[in-house]
């Protein structure tokens, strides 16, 4: 195949990672693909514009939160000067621009391949309520409340801890009162109502991640549980499972909500049940772990946006870990100074 | 049983639960039991080869088997 030109965010590789270089490294890996990767980043420090076996070249990129039309124009410069093709973008903030513009981008020959804006909305704690039943999935109880005395009264029926979340973004465990109202406005503030307040699921972490082919089938999908997570609750080891009611909540899922495009079902099981969390749709900073085990999820995504042949299989190993470890680098002056003078390395 | 059949066990005694994802360790003496259990044996059965494979009395197997079990119950493992 001719190289082909693609650009991922998400590759600040932090203490809270971006999924992008997972993707990168996914991506080059589908030798046939003969990708040309370039890292979208929104500061000159993201590690991952300094790690050049990866990302071949990166640019600075206006905030999504703040105008649109800049941001589209960034990526019209970006295809005039190395005529991109397509794009992944791995971070939620980007997402609604990107699903409200695709149309746009498609007219400029950048592709995609994203959840309708419909099926963008299901992330919402509220539509996950009705979603998990469907789905053969628990969710724990969940009350709405818009007012702190509806909050009070939440909380002496969910009873402590509890999660006290908002609809979209933003999720507190709390301990105390004091706490949960400390949540509630924070929440209110940048996101307003309603709030969740949710019971605390004791139990393990299960997860997978998959790409849908917006017709209600897999473009392949993996199960894994969490063995080790960092104080932000990031995975830092985790197994491939094999449990069956997960992934056939998974081919359901995909089944009736004809799901397009990368996604991450965050679930947790108490050994009986497996309960709903939270949806995310997008790849999970994690992703390369898919990779690693025969399912480069990323090449698939890739291949369907330009059309290409996509292998579809789910075929992966119980017992597979992933190990994340960190790694150092040094180089001098040079490219930061370049993005930080003209926003390109 | 579903449970137990579906375990990958090593010979050095490291089981995985590909379900759950959980692993375990265990000695010769577990390893021994869980092999007998996976192949539909009854505790009754094991109880009365594991006095004569390990020269034990039969209080010392009883109570050896006893506590086993009752640790892969606490494991949800049976």
């Amino acid at each position: 195949m001719e190289e082909l030109v693609v650009a991922v965010s998400g590759i600040n590789a932090v203490d809270n990672p971006g999924p992008g270089l997972g993707v990168i490294r996914s991506l080059k890996e589908d030798q046939e693909l003969n990708v040309k990767a370039l890292g979208l980043a929104y500061d000159a420090m993201e590690p991952g514009i300094y790690l050049d076996w990866l990302v071949d070249k990166s640019y600075i990129m206006p905030y999504p939160s703040s105008d649109e039309e800049d941001y589209l124009a960034r990526l019209g410069y970006i295809k005039e000067s190395s005529g991109l093709e397509v794009v992944v973008p791995t971070l939620d903030a980007e997402l609604p621009l990107f699903i409200k513009g695709e149309a746009r981008l498609r007219q400029t020959g950048i592709k995609t391949f994203l959840p309708t804006w419909e099926q963008f909305e299901l992330r919402s704690k509220q539509r996950l309520l009705e979603l998990a039943p469907r789905l053969g999935l628990s969710i724990p109880p969940t009350e709405q409340v818009t007012s702190y005395q509806e909050l009070l009264s939440a909380l002496d029926r969910v009873g402590f801890p509890a999660m006290v979340k908002g609809l979209f973004y933003k999720a507190y465990r709390v301990h105390t009162y004091a706490e949960a109202e400390h949540a509630f406005q924070k929440i209110v503030e940048e996101w307003g109502y309603p709030v969740l307040v949710q019971k605390v699921v004791q139990g393990e972490e299960v997860n997978v991640v998959g790409v849908g082919d917006g017709e209600g089938g897999s473009l392949g999908h993996m199960a894994i549980k969490k063995l080790w997570i960092t104080s932000l609750g990031k995975i830092w080891t985790g197994v491939t499972v094999k449990n069956e009611l997960l992934l056939e909540a998974t081919y359901k899922f995909l089944e009736q909500i004809g799901w397009r495009g990368a996604f991450e079902l965050e679930c947790i099981t108490d050994g009986e049940r497996i309960y709903l969390i939270e949806i995310n749709p997008r790849f999970p900073a994690w992703i390369y772990f898919a990779t690693g085990a025969g399912i480069n999820l990323p090449a698939r995504l890739v291949r369907a946006a330009i059309g290409a042949n996509v292998e579809r299989h789910s075929d992966y190993q119980a017992g597979k870990l992933y190990i994340r470890y960190t790694y150092d680098l040094v180089t001098d002056m040079t490219t930061f100074q370049k993005v930080v003078t003209k926003g390109e390395s | 049983m579903e449970r137990l059949s579906r375990l990958a066990i090593s010979e050095e005694g490291f089981i995985f639960d590909p379900v759950t994802g959980n692993s375990f360790t265990t000695n010769k003496v577990g390893l021994w039991i869980l092999t007998r259990l996976k192949e539909g044996k009854s505790p009754s059965q094991i109880l009365a080869e594991m006095t004569e494979h390990f020269e034990v009395d039969q209080e010392t197997a009883e109570r050896d088997l006893t506590d086993f079990l009752e640790q892969l119950k606490n494991y949800k493992l049976i």
